[in-house]
Parts: structure tokens; sequence; C-alpha cells
């Protein structure tokens, strides 16, 4: 029914956003970048999941790691942002535009970045893993707080679920 | 995306709680002066390989930590699949083994794509 946003034609990626994706991607990408660039507290309770514990039993090891690694990852997230706001302001301005996998891949990522912090602030969680027995299948719907489910940022993480989706069919060429 | 409307989420707790499942598991801390090359000998408790986990995790796409698997560790989309139900269905999943600064690589590259990632000591 709805003509996939991306497509793979040959070695290239085939993107195609509306004005409104358009402003409204640039305008999410805007606020990731001002959240991993502040050490504001609430910034970064809404960041956590895009810098999990790399060594959770061992605090000493995880200390290290994150004196290691984390400026890395700002840094790479950053760097993946700044790509996909060049193409939105270029290549994705109107029309079809053509993107190759690297490219793709910095858009998919950053998607991804915006679904991880929107999921966090929904409340999303999945079963406790403390509950239930090692065979408990898990299959329990993934749960938004109550109070948000049909809220416009419920709605925003479907539509960013909706272009990942499309991201990641496209470069595994399925 | 502004904090203001958002609830605080609780992701220390959640990684305390996936940490702690496991604290009766983990082997004592080693010196790095003990921690050898997996390759040398895979006899003494030194040489065990670390290995790198993926945990379930409510908000990735099962086929984007799919795809992710596949473009890191270079598996064929039926192994990716498996892993990715093993995580999914069984809350975690072994997807790499290697000596410390592999293991650190990969854990590095499946932060960098969001997937929460730990290592530990091999059993």
């Amino acid at each position: 029914m709805l003509r996939p946003p991306i497509r793979r034609k040959g070695d290239a990626f085939v993107v195609r956003l509306g004005d409104d994706e358009n402003e409204l991607l640039s305008r999410l990408l805007a606020e990731l970048r001002a959240l991993l660039t502040t050490d504001d507290p609430a910034a970064v309770a809404l960041t956590g999941r895009l810098f999990p514990a790399a060594f959770p039993d061992d605090p000493e090891r995880e200390a290290e790691y994150q004196r290691l690694m984390r400026d890395e990852l700002v840094a790479s997230r950053l760097a993946s942002i700044d790509t996909v706001e060049a193409l939105l302001g270029d290549e994705l301005s109107s029309g079809d535009g053509r993107l190759d996998e690297d490219q793709l891949t910095a858009l998919m990522r950053s998607i991804n970045s915006l679904r991880l912090v929107l999921g966090t602030m929904l409340g999303i969680r999945g079963d406790d893993p403390d509950e239930g027995d090692e065979g408990d299948e898990g299959d329990a719907p993934d749960e938004v707080d109550p109070r948000l489910v049909g809220s416009p940022e419920h709605h925003l993480y479907g539509y960013l679920s909706w272009l990942l989706e499309h991201a990641v069919r496209a470069l595994s060429g399925r | 995306m502004s904090p203001a409307r958002c609830h605080p989420p609780d992701v220390t707790r959640r990684a305390d709680q996936r940490g702690g499942r496991h604290n009766g598991a983990v082997p004592p801390t080693l010196s790095p002066t003990e921690v050898v090359d997996p390759d040398v000998d895979a006899g003494t408790d030194a040489a065990r390989p670390w290995v790198v986990i993926v945990w379930n995790d409510p908000i990735n796409l099962m086929s984007y930590v799919t795809y992710v698997l596949q473009k890191l560790f270079g598996y064929s989309l039926e192994k990716a699949t498996e892993l990715m139900l093993d995580v999914h269905h069984k809350g975690r999943a072994v997807v790499a083994s290697g000596s410390r600064e592999q293991a650190e690589m990969h854990v590095f590259r499946l932060h960098e794509h969001g997937l929460w990632a730990t290592m530990e000591h091999d059993e």
C-alpha cells in the first residue's frame, strides 16, 4: 500500500522524505545533539540507553570503560548526526535522494538513537528480568507508560520505528 | 523531546538488575598480569576468553538487532536471527568471544549501535 520510504537501487539507496518529515528529523536531531553535549542530569537520564554498562558487575572496570569509551561513543553519534543533517539539507531536501551505504547507516543509527531516547521518555520497559523463571518466554508486549499511550511522543516513536524498519530492510536486502 | 515532559527513566535500576542476576557467577577479578592470550593455554583460569553478551531490551527492533549482528560479526541471516531470538526469548545471548581487547571493541561497536552489550569472563 504505502510506497517504501527507502529502497535499494543497485549499489545505492533511494530515500524519499516529505518536507514535513525532513523538518521533523532536522529538529529531532538538533535536540539529540543538544542532549549528547550537555551534562544536565535530566538530559543524562534521557540518554542512558545510549551508554550501557559494559561491566555491570565490576565498578572498577566499568569506570575505566566509561572513561575510555564514553567520549568515543558521543563522537561517533555526533558524526552520524552531522552526516544526516548534511543529507537533510542536500540529497534528502526534496524528491528522491540517493544515499550510499555509509550514509544510510548513519541515518539508521541516528533514527535508532532517537528511538532509544523517545522510548526512555515513554517509559517503555519489557518484562522484568528478575521476575519469573529462566524459561520465561518474555513475550508480553513492551509496555509504554499507560499515561503516554497515544501521546504525540508515542506516535512519533511509531513513525521512527517505521522509518527504521525500512532502513534495515533496505540495508539487509530484504 | 523536552526533558521536562518525560518521566525519568529507571535505566540504572535495570542495569543493576541485569548485573545482579549474575552476581554469583562472576569469577574473581584477575590482575592485568594474569590476563594472557586465550589462545595460549585454554586449560588455565587466566586463559578463559571473554564473552560478549547482548541483553534483551524492549526498544530495539528485532530486525534491527539481527541486522547489527550480521553487520558487526559477519553472521549469516540464519545465525544472526537465531542469536536475536535467543536474546528475545532467553533474555541474553553470547554473540562473540575473544581476548579482552577484542571483546571490548565488540562491546563498543554494539553500544555504538545502541544495543545492550556487556562482557564477562567465560565460565
